[in-house]
């Protein structure tokens, strides 16, 4: 971990050329809602390639390029394609943009993902915004000599995400009569689908959607003192004992649909936080 | 992601690595007596350090100068190999642990204990601080490890590629490995049995961990609490990688599929400990207690302070547990485990 720090400081500085701008929120989107940055002011774009330290994102529907710019007023950063342990890239670079955020000066981070739901009660195109996580990657970004000067040796992790900024964004999805759930969101390292026998497992210790990134992401939030709102599409269903063949396609078509209710509840948060900013 | 199965070679370079360790400690270990009278290995984790300056006529080696070793960083931890004796029994303690947070690999985590084994301990006492999941549990109090769960991720006990890109230059050993994604498992050397009775080599990864922990010593250490008026319970140990505190939902996962303690260590010791024909007493001290509908954030500050409130409990039962004089596993006690 001890290179990390000057990572951090090289890959801002780019950044920093290109965009002046303190961005106060960090975006990452998840597969399929790359559709947000549509929605921005954009002031920059950064290819991933351009930016020292930054990985390629290779997933499908992911594009890899970090855009600076304003959301409703707020200047934000929003990277378009994330890095997933199944690419076979290190936790550790897979969540630099994660420091690279708390270094540019952003006080929260929003992070999005597609996963599938365990919970009976959801339907895919839902909305979750997540509660808590369990991490079974196997892996952890954490691991190496802790550097100090980046965060504590041993994060608490009773509040990975701000309850806070839970209850906000399920008032912000009810004004605009957007169905929201708030659940338990499992990382597994993929990149296979799970088995009937794992997703009755993952159900069984508690999870409510199931997915293959996000977890590293909101460990080194906690770990460098950034807020984390988790906001999970639920692509497809994931019940055990009805289960079709997944197809990466029709959950890509389900994110999309699902986009403009997160791109609703993003726009809402960012709002929110800019008017308790000034409150 | 690049993975470089664990060769012959890479056992034979830990056999030598092992017997330079081996040669190291012998040839400044003084009047102690090692291989000609039962030993036993002690492990002192967080905060239970304080064993460690009761052994009498000590002689501490650091780690720094033991071919093979790494150095400690996690807080409230130091770094010697210290022979000496606790009542009338000759131990070899090690003030000071490796773990996987830190960087290390599962062989790296075991090469000490193969080491002691290798000097000719014949049981393994293993100390932890770790979190109460159960829900009795309370803070100080003290868990006989009979089972445990491995959440490290990678199979714990199997040797890993790891070592493999260390070589055997003493010198790479000083920096933990941070690619343990590279992680391979692989067969590992087995370094034989305590008494240097040549002639049992068991597959150690065919042990079942249900027969891991030593049912005599785990009884005495429960019975000695009864004695002393403290909660000592049977209990089973998860271990995670760390080194973040678990999450809510995590400790709900762990209380829902029968943990009771859990933590950052010890696993892979007990595995390498077993694996060389070892009697293993593994002890937990609940440093904190996992309340997940009402979080309450851990400190590590307040894990060495439980640590130092529970130091006293331990200690009496180490003591207790080494005056029993359990004899060291027989040939035919090996045979029969090894199913």
């Amino acid at each position: 971990m001890l290179d990390l720090y000057e990572k951090i400081q090289e890959a801002c500085a780019k950044i920093r050329h290109e965009f002046s701008d303190t961005p106060r929120v960090g975006i990452i989107l998840g597969t399929g809602l790359g559709d947000i940055v549509e929605e921005l002011e954009v002031e920059a774009t950064l290819d991933y390639k351009d930016i020292p330290h930054f990985l390629t994102s290779t997933a499908t529907s992911h594009r890899g390029r970090l855009v600076c710019g304003r959301l409703a007023g707020v200047p934000v950063v929003a990277m378009e394609g994330r890095f997933h342990l199944y690419e076979g890239y290190s936790l550790k670079d897979i969540t630099l943009p994660v420091r690279v955020f708390k270094e540019l000066g952003a006080e929260l981070m929003i992070v999005s993902n597609a996963c599938g739901g365990l919970n009976p009660y959801f339907n895919a195109g839902d909305l979750m915004v997540i509660e808590d996580q369990i991490n079974l990657l196997g892996d952890n970004p954490l691991i190496g000599i802790n550097d100090d000067r980046l965060g504590p040796r041993f994060p608490d992790m009773c509040e990975p995400y701000d309850q806070a900024w839970i209850d906000r964004t399920v008032k912000i999805a009810r004004e605009r009569d957007i169905n929201i759930h708030k659940g338990v969101f499992v990382a597994v390292a993929g990149p296979n689908l799970e088995t009937r026998a794992e997703y009755r497992y993952l159900r069984m210790i508690g999870a409510d959607v199931v997915g293959m990134s996000t977890v590293p992401e909101a460990i080194v939030a906690v770990h460098c003192g950034l807020k984390t709102v988790g906001l999970s599409v639920v692509t497809d269903m994931c019940l055990p004992d009805a289960l079709k063949p997944s197809n990466v396609q029709e959950i890509i078509a389900v994110a999309n649909e699902a986009t403009p209710k997160l791109i609703a509840v993003v726009d809402g948060i960012i709002r929110e936080f800019n008017h308790t900013r000034m409150a | 992601m690049v993975s470089t199965p664990r060769t012959a070679k890479a056992a034979h370079d830990e056999g030598q690595l092992l017997q330079q360790a081996f040669e190291y400690v012998t040839s400044r270990s003084g009047d102690f007596a090692l291989g000609t009278r039962p030993t036993t290995a002690i492990i002192l984790g967080s905060g239970l350090g304080g064993l460690a300056d009761q052994i009498a006529e000590p002689i501490a080696l650091s780690y720094e100068d033991i071919p093979g070793f790494g150095v400690s960083s996690a807080g409230g931890h130091r770094g010697d190999l210290i022979l000496g004796y606790l009542g009338h029994s000759q131990v070899i303690a090690m003030a000071g642990r490796f773990h996987r947070y830190e960087g290390w690999s599962n062989n790296q985590i075991a090469f000490p204990v193969k080491l002691m084994a290798r000097l000719g301990a014949g049981k393994l006492i293993v100390s932890n601080a770790a979190g109460g999941v159960n829900p009795k549990l309370r803070v100080g109090d003290i868990v006989v490890i009979r089972d445990h769960l491995n959440f490290m991720g990678t199979c714990s006990f199997l040797g890993f590629g790891n070592f493999l890109g260390l070589g055997d230059s003493t010198q790479s050993q000083q920096v933990p490995n941070s690619n343990l994604s590279a992680d391979q498992p692989t067969l590992g050397p087995n370094p034989g049995p305590a008494s240097q009775a040549g002639d049992v080599q068991k597959c150690p990864s065919l042990q079942r961990a249900a027969g891991i922990y030593d049912p005599q010593m785990s009884c005495e250490a429960v019975r000695i609490g009864t004695r002393g008026g403290f909660n000592v319970y049977p209990g089973t140990y998860l271990a995670t990688l760390g080194p973040n505190y678990e999450t809510r939902s995590e400790y709900r996962m762990m209380r829902r599929i029968g943990a009771d303690v859990a933590g950052m260590s010890t696993v892979p010791e007990v595995l390498a400990g077993s694996a060389a024909g070892m009697r293993i007493l593994g002890l937990s001290m609940v440093s904190n207690v996992a309340n997940p509908d009402q979080p309450i954030k851990a400190d590590h500050a307040e894990v060495l302070e439980a640590g130092a409130g529970a130091a006293v409990k331990l200690e009496s039962i180490v003591r207790g547990v080494l005056d029993l004089g359990v004899p060291d596993l027989s040939v035919q006690d090996l045979g029969m485990r090894a199913t």
